[in-house]
């Protein structure tokens, strides 16, 4: 039952996300895009050191587990 | 050529109109003009091709990591004193710190090359079983003081040998007020520093609108070691205004715990008895594997011109071990018979502490979606983020958070943040269990009469008669001195088939905040600093609360950042360029490479000569000690250390085996003019040192502190400042001067963990981590050069400017002379041959603290000595290419003689490398 209410969540989500994808923006209107504040990851050491420490106090899954790293965690 | 042929011809002032008159482009026009290739639309296309070219046009968010860089970074993980209800908790909480560097570089224009190396060094107290309030898991730990005596801590039990009073329903009751009281408390054990090392490698292979990257590495602990490998790429369609990116990876691992030689003893380890062996020192071993895969799928597109959205999709599946080995689970085993007797008086409950038990496997399942909006008038950014993630453990996740990235003048970005989760409870999740069954019974036979064992052969089997005489099993009277009741232990089918109260498990929620600083400097510089606070609450729950408010606790981390991007550094125009230029030109290499030919040993033996350079240098330096003991320079036989390596009073019972030292030092180098260098060099550093026992120690006395396996220190070191200053330089020949402070920012009071409830005390003088004094750093060098010819000169002293340590101490004053010589191989290749003489006095005071005496090393007139080395190096400048201008050097160091004071581990020597870059 929570799965099916989960793929149902994801399906709206993804969904969602192609249904945007005929927008247009030409390149020369991506400068702001470019930016670095709008950079998915604008801040990777910042981000890896939260999610070390996070998966290292909580349970939950990630999106980015097939990128490896290893360890206990232990403590 | 036939593609050059149909290039479009960009006209410029046409491009900039067709911008200015801002025409609205549809895909279908798009497609037009390529097919039709006429007059506007020819541009347009033209200036597409051209705009997409231009880095900063890319769509940044599939390329998270473009561009070269060099990443250094340092984190503290600090967490607060757990709850323990007013039971006074001597234990410092878990502390982690984190040292990481990582790289990426392009190889040639599509292949990529990235590396990252993590370590991680942890210590404190850590929960390892929860256990009811009323049990009393803790036991007072007094100390005598001149005011009598006095609580100085509590010592954590697992087994409580009073067990714990229940009432008819099974709730516990306190043992002095007979009050019901249903609180749990963690039973928090300390743990020795730990160290972990992670190094992983990626190579990357780009085209332009794909990206395919294969990445393995391994993380190594004592207990806990994996490897990991994974493949992902990245496909953008839609004029990039769509990635998407995939990635499947899979990490084993094998875990060999050592189970703690504290717990041990108490803990109940039925369920793995298969999996635990006995090493020869006694400490047991559970050993055990783990494998994990993982693949996730994600989409990254463009909404607007200021806005875009990002959707992933993970799943783990997991299977093997997937417990923590040093986690249990109390069980509190209650007699059936004694509850059912028709009473209503409290009964007593047998506390017990169970090896926690997790399904073999486990599947997750996560999406998590983030929303990027570009806040044109401040020219922020404001992004969104939403997770959720649930498994087939019953753990239903949701994380939100928001950063706010904020550019300011002066190249200052300022990112507040903020992030609330929550997560449901594992359905095996348990603060402890209550089982109806005894822990373990005496046997009967068929006749109802209990059954008794040869205590030396547990096979054979006797009962008593009803004169208590002991009978064989075919019913003669036999006479056997030792024997013990024959014990059945409890039935594991009546516990839960799973069960663990690690708090990871359970329900709660966690709310943070934190602001990340970002400083851009010129030249490719960046400084990244951050902070975060983080309160877990059970409270704070979605939904109903979690009901484990006793394992609430607080953290914060702060970590800072530096980033170095050489492309940058290295752009025309930038003295960077002329630095390449003056490399790779003939004529001029030497004279600008003249400064890189010292060994990399060697410290403030080079300058900058131009005002305004900048250096940036990495340095690892390994030095290993093992083999005899010696007792100034000749080998020393046990039974001598025993009598005469500690004191008059105290015999040595250990001796250093082994000791490695591991230390990175950042270098960081400014020319405010010609003739002034100034110098930044943080250390960081690990060290591990193995005991062996001595032949002939006197005997062990009850209680005793023992030494299993080694013990392992990190992580920051002292810091070091300085200035160089230029007196004199001629043709061919120069001198400078160095001052330098030594700041004392590495510990000194590191301890070793509490054994059988017997404090360690003070690590040995050699595992801390710094002076712990204010120390002058003074140097004199000469240099010279002739042809393909170098060589040059060196000493230098460390004065110590305080007469004692907050430990009481002062390490021994250090002096050194060094002279080199070196020579051209090649136009970018130089080797070197140096001797070095360091004479260093002996530790003055001692600690303050109990220290545990235990061998030499533990005495302050066991260091320092005369010391002969020589050094064999080669260094290299990289001449051209995507590395021109980086140097890199290696140096050897072999003892050739050791004079030591009073009684020392000898050297086996010591390895220098380096990186720098200067611009």
């Amino acid at each position: 039952m929570k799965f099916k209410h989960f793929f149902i969540i994801l399906l709206i989500s993804v969904s969602g996300v192609l249904a945007s994808g005929c927008a247009q923006v030409p390149v020369w209107e991506r400068g702001h895009l470019a930016k670095h504040q709008m950079a998915v990851d604008p801040y990777p050491l910042q981000n890896h050191i939260q999610l070390h420490n996070y998966s290292s106090r909580e349970a939950a899954a990630s999106t980015h587990s097939s990128d490896g790293g290893g360890g206990c965690g232990c403590y | 050529m036939a593609k050059k042929n149909n290039k479009p011809k960009i006209s410029l002032k046409r491009a900039v109109n067709s911008i200015a008159s801002n025409k609205p482009v549809t895909r279908k026009r798009q497609r037009g003009t390529a097919v039709a290739a006429a007059g506007s639309s020819k541009t347009l296309q033209a200036l597409t091709s051209a705009a997409v070219m231009l880095p900063g046009l890319l769509l940044p968010s599939a390329q998270a990591a473009d561009g070269d860089h060099i990443n250094f970074q340092f984190s503290r993980y600090q967490e607060s004193k757990r709850n323990l209800f007013g039971i006074p908790n001597s234990q410092n909480p878990i502390r982690a710190d984190i040292l990481h560097g990582s790289g990426l570089f392009t190889l040639t224009d599509r292949a990529k090359f990235a590396f990252s190396y993590t370590q991680d060094i942890w210590s404190g107290a850590t929960p390892i079983v929860t256990s009811p309030l009323a049990a009393n898991p803790y036991s007072p730990i007094r100390r005598n003081t001149p005011s009598g005596t006095v609580v100085a801590g509590a010592s954590p039990l697992m087994n409580p040998s009073e067990g714990v009073l229940l009432d008819r329903d099974l709730n516990p009751l306190q043992r002095d007020t007979g009050m019901q009281d249903t609180r749990s408390v963690l039973v928090l054990a300390t743990a020795s520093p730990e160290t972990r090392n992670q190094a992983n490698f990626r190579l990357g292979y780009e085209w332009y609108e794909a990206e395919i990257n294969a990445s393995a590495g391994f993380s190594l602990e004592n207990d806990y070691k994996s490897s990991f490998g994974n493949l992902g790429g990245r496909l953008d369609f839609n004029q990039k205004l769509t990635s998407v990116k995939f990635g499947a990876g899979y990490t084993s691992s094998d875990i060999s715990a050592i189970l703690d030689h504290d717990a041990a003893p108490y803990l109940t380890k039925t369920a793995f008895s298969d999996q635990i062996r006995r090493r020869e020192d006694g400490a047991e071993i559970l050993r055990a594997e783990r494998q994990d895969w993982a693949a996730n799928i994600g989409v990254t597109q463009v909404l607007t011109k200021h806005s875009l959205v990002d959707a992933n999709f993970g799943y783990t599946h997991s299977n093997g071990y997937l417990e923590n080995p040093y986690k249990a689970v109390t069980v509190i085993f209650v007699d059936p018979e004694v509850l059912n007797n028709g009473q209503t008086t409290p009964i007593l409950g047998d506390v017990r502490a169970l090896l926690e038990q997790r399904p073999g496997q486990r599947n997750q399942f996560a999406f998590s979606t983030k929303y990027i909006q570009h806040i044109n008038p401040l020219d922020a950014a404001l992004h969104f983020n939403y997770r959720f993630s649930t498994d087939d453990w019953g753990i239903n996740t949701n994380t939100f958070s928001a950063n706010w990235i904020q550019p300011l003048p002066g190249g200052w970005i300022v990112t507040p943040r903020i992030r609330y989760y929550s997560q449901d409870s594992a359905d095996f999740y348990q603060p402890y269990l209550i089982t109806q069954q005894n822990y373990s019974t005496q046997a009967v036979d068929s006749l109802g009469r209990n059954i008794w064992v040869d205590s030396n052969n547990p096979d054979i089997e006797y009962v008593r008669d009803e004169n208590f005489n002991l009978l064989d099993s075919e019913g003669n009277i036999v006479s056997v001195s030792d024997v013990q009741p024959k014990t059945i232990p409890f039935d594991a089918g009546k516990l839960p088939g799973d069960f663990s109260s690690d708090h990871r498990l359970a329900g709660f929620g966690a709310l943070s905040g934190g602001v990340t600083l970002r400083k851009e400097f010129a030249k490719g510089i960046a400084l990244e600093a951050g902070f975060e606070y983080y309160t877990r609450a059970s409270s704070m729950k979605l939904g109903s609360g979690g009901g484990n408010s006793f394992a609430d606790f607080d953290y914060y981390v702060a970590n800072a950042a530096l980033t170095i991007n050489p492309g940058i550094m290295s752009l025309p125009g930038s003295s960077g360029h002329a630095h390449h230029h003056a490399h790779t030109g003939k004529d001029n290499s030497h004279k600008h490479s003249r400064h890189h030919l010292q060994p990399a040993g060697l410290m403030f033996a080079h300058m900058l000569d131009n005002p305004g350079e900048f250096m940036v240098g990495y340095n690892f330096m390994y030095s290993r000690m093992g083999g005899n003991m010696l007792h100034g320079s000749n080998t020393v036989s046990d039974p001598t250390i025993v009598s005469e390596g500690c004191s008059t009073e105290i015999l040595c019972t250990f001796k250093p085996a082994e000791m490695d030292m591991r230390m990175h030092m950042l270098d960081i180098m400014y020319a405010p003019t010609r003739w002034l260098n100034l110098m930044l060099m943080p250390r960081f550093m690990d060290m591990e040192m193995h005991l062996q026992e001595l032949e002939g120690r006197p005997p062990p006395e009850p209680g005793e502190h023992q030494h299993f396996g080694g013990h392992t220190t990190g992580v920051i070191g002292d810091t070091l400042i300085a200035s160089l200053i230029k007196l004199y330089e001629k043709q061919g020949h120069r001198v400078h001067a160095g001052l330098g402070i030594s700041a004392p920012t590495g510990k000194t009071d590191l301890e070793i963990r509490r054994v059988f409830r017997v404090d360690g005390g003070a690590i040995h003088f050699g595992m801390q981590l710094g002076s712990g004094t204010w120390d002058f750093v003074p140097s004199l060098t000469y240099t010279g050069e002739y042809n393909r010819w170098n060589w040059g000169a060196q000493v230098s002293g460390v004065k110590r400017m305080e007469d004692r340590n907050e430990s009481g101490y002062r390490l021994g004053d250090l002096f050194q002379a060094t002279t080199w010589g070196g020579i051209d191989l090649t136009s970018w290749l130089t080797a070197s041959v140096r001797g070095l003489y360091t004479l260093q006095d002996r530790i003055h005071g001692d600690f303050n603290t109990l220290n545990a005496r235990i061998g030499p090393m533990d005495f302050p007139s066991n260091y320092g000595g005369q010391f002969w080395n020589i050094g064999l190096g080669v260094n290299a400048i990289i001449p051209d290419g995507r590395f021109a201008g980086h140097h890199f050097g290696f140096e050897w160091l072999q003892p050739v003689h050791t004079d030591v004071n009073g009684f020392q581990l000898d050297r086996k020597g010591a390895l220098t490398a380096s990186w720098s870059y200067r611009f």
